[in-house]
Order: C-alpha cells, then sequence, then structure tokens
C-alpha cells in the first residue's frame, strides 16, 4: 500500500507542486517589473545569483540529503516548499510521531508527519500573514530613533546569533573564517583589491567561503577538528 | 517602501502561498486515507493533527519575531512570502543583502534606490529555487544517493558544509563590524546571548528556548547597537 500507491502519488504530486511554485514564486520580481517597471540591469541579477549560489550551494544539495531520512519522502517535498525546517518541521513531526506513539522509520510513522507537517503548514501561513500585516503598520507607527535601530541593528544581531550557531561546534574553524573575511573586507575598503575588475566583492566572499572550506580540509585531514557527537539541528 | 509595501505585491504573494496550501491539502488527504488503510486509527491521526497544529505556534510566534528584521528591510509582503515559501531568515537577509550590495547598498541603508530592492528580490527568488528544484527532481533518488555518499568521507561533509557556512557568514560579519562600532555590538551581544541561550538549552534539555533562541538573541543584540549608538556613538 504504501510504496505501490503513496509513495508514487506524492512523488507525482510533489514534483509537480514545487515546480509550479518555482515558476509562482517570481510573483514578486514580475510585479516590480509589470506594475512598476523596475528591473535590475542583467549583470546584477547575475552577480547577486552568483553571490547568493557561492555562499548557499551547497545547502541545496546538503539539507535535503542531511533532512531526509527524518521527514520521509512527503514530508521532504513540503518542508523544502514551505521552509522554516529545523525550527519548525521537524519539531513538529518528531512531536507528532511521538504522541501518537508510532515507530520511528517505518511507514506509519511516514504518514504521521505527513499529517503534523501539513498541520504546521495551515497554522504558519495563516499566523504569519496576519503578524506580516499587523507587523508593517506597527513598524511604521514607531518613533525614528527605533525604527533606524531596527534597520540598523537587527541584522548585525542576526548574523551574529546565526554565526555563534554554526561556529559553536567548530570554534576554530569559526575564527579562521572571521579572520579570512575581517582581513579581505579591510582589503577591500582601502582599495588594495582594485586591481580586479568590476566591484570586487565577489572577491571577499569567494575567498572567505573556500579558504574556509579548504582550511577546514586540511585540518581534518591533520586529525584537527572532528565532528560533535551530536547534530545541533 | 511604497512599493515594498503596495497592494500588487502583497497580490503577487498569493499564487504561490496557495500553492504551498493545495501541497499540504492534497497530501494530507492522501496520508489520511491510505493511512486508515494501512491500520492507523482515526485517533492516532487525530492526534498527529493536533500535535502538528500545537507544535507550530511556537515556532511560529519565533518566527514572527524574526520577521520584524525582513519586514524593516524588504517590506511585509515580500517578507510573508519568502518565510511562508522556502525561506528561512538565516538564508532571506543573507540573500537580500548580497542583493543589495550589488549597488553597494547595505541592509538598514537610508533611501535604498528601487532598482537595488528589486535586486535582493531576484536575488531571495532565485536562490531559493535551489531547494526547489533539488526537492522537486531529487527527493525520488534520496536513498541512492545517501548510500553512494556516505561511502568512505561520511565524516567530511558535515565539516565542509559547517566551513562553506561559517566563510559566508564570516562576511556578512565583517561587512557589520567595519560599518561602526554599534554594528560590532550588536553583531557580538547577539552572538554571545546565542550561545547562551544554546547552552542553557542543551544543558536543561529545554526546548522552547532553542526556538526562541534566535528571536531573543536578535532583540538582545538589537538593544546593545541601540546602546552604543545613545552612549559612546561610533568610533570607526
Amino acid at each position: 500500500m504504501y510504496q505501490d500507491s503513496f509513495v508514487p502519488y506524492v512523488n507525482k504530486w510533489g514534483r509537480r507542486t514545487n515546480l509550479l511554485a518555482v515558476a509562482l514564486s517570481l510573483g514578486p520580481a514580475v510585479a516590480l517589473l509589470g506594475v512598476f517597471g523596475i528591473l535590475p540591469p542583467t549583470a546584477a541579477i547575475v552577480g547577486a545569483f552568483a553571490s547568493v549560489a557561492v555562499t548557499f550551494g551547497w545547502a541545496w544539495f546538503i539539507e535535503p540529503l542531511s533532512y531526509y531520512p527524518v521527514l520521509g519522502i512527503p514530508g521532504t517535498y513540503m518542508a523544502f516548499l514551505s521552509g522554516n525546517i529545523s525550527n519548525l518541521r521537524l519539531p513538529c513531526a518528531a512531536a507528532a510521531q511521538e504522541a501518537s506513539d508510532v515507530e520511528t522509520g517505518t511507514p506509519q510513522a511516514s504518514i504521521i508527519s505527513t499529517v503534523a507537517i501539513a498541520a504546521s503548514i495551515f497554522v504558519n501561513t495563516v499566523m504569519l500573514g496576519i503578524g506580516a500585516v499587523a507587523l508593517v503598520s506597527a513598524f511604521q507607527a514607531l518613533p525614528e530613533l527605533w525604527r533606524n535601530a531596527l534597520e540598523s541593528y537587527l541584522v548585525p544581531a542576526v548574523f551574529g546569533a546565526i554565526f555563534a550557531q554554526f561556529g559553536r561546534d567548530y570554534p576554530s574553524i569559526a575564527a579562521i573564517g572571521f579572520t579570512i573575511a575581517l582581513v579581505m573586507t579591510v582589503l577591500l575598503e582601502f582599495g588594495y583589491l582594485a586591481f580586479l575588475p568590476s566591484y570586487p566583492l565577489y572577491a571577499v566572499i569567494i575567498v572567505s567561503v573556500f579558504g574556509t572550506t579548504l582550511i577546514a580540509r586540511w585540518m581534518w585531514h591533520h586529525d584537527m577538528i572532528s565532528p560533535p557527537d551530536e547534530a545541533s539541528e | 517602501m511604497d512599493v515594498a509595501n503596495s497592494r500588487w505585491l502583497w497580490l503577487s504573494t498569493v499564487p504561490v502561498v496557495m500553492v504551498v496550501l493545495l501541497q499540504a491539502a492534497i497530501f494530507l488527504r492522501r496520508a489520511w486515507k491510505d493511512g486508515k488503510e494501512m491500520g492507523l486509527s482515526e485517533e492516532k491521526l487525530k492526534t498527529g493533527f493536533k500535535t502538528g497544529v500545537i507544535s507550530a505556534i511556537g515556532p511560529s510566534i519565533a518566527v514572527l519575531a524574526g520577521m520584524l528584521a525582513l519586514i524593516a528591510t524588504v517590506g511585509g509582503p515580500v517578507a510573508w512570502m519568502r518565510l511562508t515559501v522556502i525561506g528561512s531568515i538565516a538564508f532571506e537577509l543573507p540573500a537580500a543583502e548580497l542583493g543589495l550590495s550589488q549597488f553597494g547598498y547595505s541592509l538598514g541603508d537610508e533611501s535604498i534606490s528601487e532598482t537595488a530592492y528589486a535586486t535582493a528580490v531576484w536575488a531571495m527568488t532565485l536562490g531559493g529555487t535551489g531547494w526547489l528544484l533539488v526537492s522537486a527532481f531529487g527527493t525520488r533518488h534520496m536513498e541512492t544517493v545517501r548510500s553512494k555518499i556516505s561511502n568512505g568521507n561520511e565524516k567530511l561533509i558535515p565539516i565542509i558544509s559547517a566551513a562553506a557556512m561559517l566563510g559566508a557568514f564570516a562576511y556578512f560579519l565583517s561587512g557589520e563590524v567595519t560599518a561602526g562600532t554599534p554594528e560590532t555590538g550588536a553583531v557580538a551581544v547577539g552572538g554571545l546571548a546565542m550561545l547562551a541561550l544554546l547552552h542553557v538549552a542543551d544543558s536543561r534539555d529545554i526546548q522552547w528556548i532553542r526556538e526562541w533562541s534566535l528571536g531573543a538573541a536578535m532583540f538582545v543584540g538589537l538593544l546593545a547597537g541601540v546602546a552604543i549608538q545613545v552612549t559612546v556613538g561610533s568610533w570607526w
């Protein structure tokens, strides 16, 4: 039943809906172009996409592969369509399997996690929708100092927190990565990278990402680091 | 930001959000029906659904707190769409920053040009499709790929991906640290708050602290930035 009927059905519709979402997610970009006539130059879009791909390209493949055993087949389609996986979908699926007393890894567990993830999607779509509308008006009503503070300091605080979260397991790699990035950024700001074509921000990103990765690999081969016993996510 | 919060942008986000809901409805209906035929009781299925609803409330509020940062920078509709479809704060903020940086702007700058804003939207959109395409085409092959990869270098994979992530976020941090003293304070205090919260969550095994850690660390870091701005100002 599960292998012969449920899984093929999920594969068929999962692929269709996720591909449809790829097309429809262009909505805001298309609205900016169609309604307001705003289209960035191709070079800027390509440059931005290349930077994002260098930074997150790993995660496109690593995350589905590493969460798949927990999420199951339907859960993988749903979780990567709706996002917020480690902080929302995984806990919901795990809690539901626990509460309905099914054995992890069985087809029954996969059915329960499908039901739970669907439920979580209904809840968070509605809550975030209401919240977005309310927060926009709240934000516009704030006094100047706090609006400025939200615009200027919320982002660095989030970046600091996420860096700490990843760096907790590998403090030495975090320190090395930060040193490389800071040196490259200072070189850029003082104009020492001007020999490179156009605005060489990409050089800072590439050297930071690949430099840190190569050093980490070298350290691993020399037994200087090891993965933590338990993954933090 | 008039464009960013306009009615047209709200409307443009509706279709893709509908797809998310539609997929959830299709899968839920089929799982319910097939689940019963596989011998799961109605009661167990209801428990699964209810637990899903209840466990989603806390984390959703936490995501809402994180959404404030995105609303302040890209407006309500895009923030809602990006966090309902595909995204998480940890991806969307950096992606937006990378888009803006094509024109030399940074998140939080006054009067960002409309073109730079549109580039941020494109960067988030195209960047997010990576996960959608991998899950659309790859899910049915996951089992095969996993067994191939884990052949040998299994232990190196988490280290390499953590290092790539750390390298990328180190780049974001260095941009903030060179921007000024309040920004540096926000980075440092946000990071330390996160470490403290995760330490407490781990040592006492309290799940809700883990869910709230990013939202809480974010606000503590924000307050640190404001405190430095109104006291010592910026030294560089």
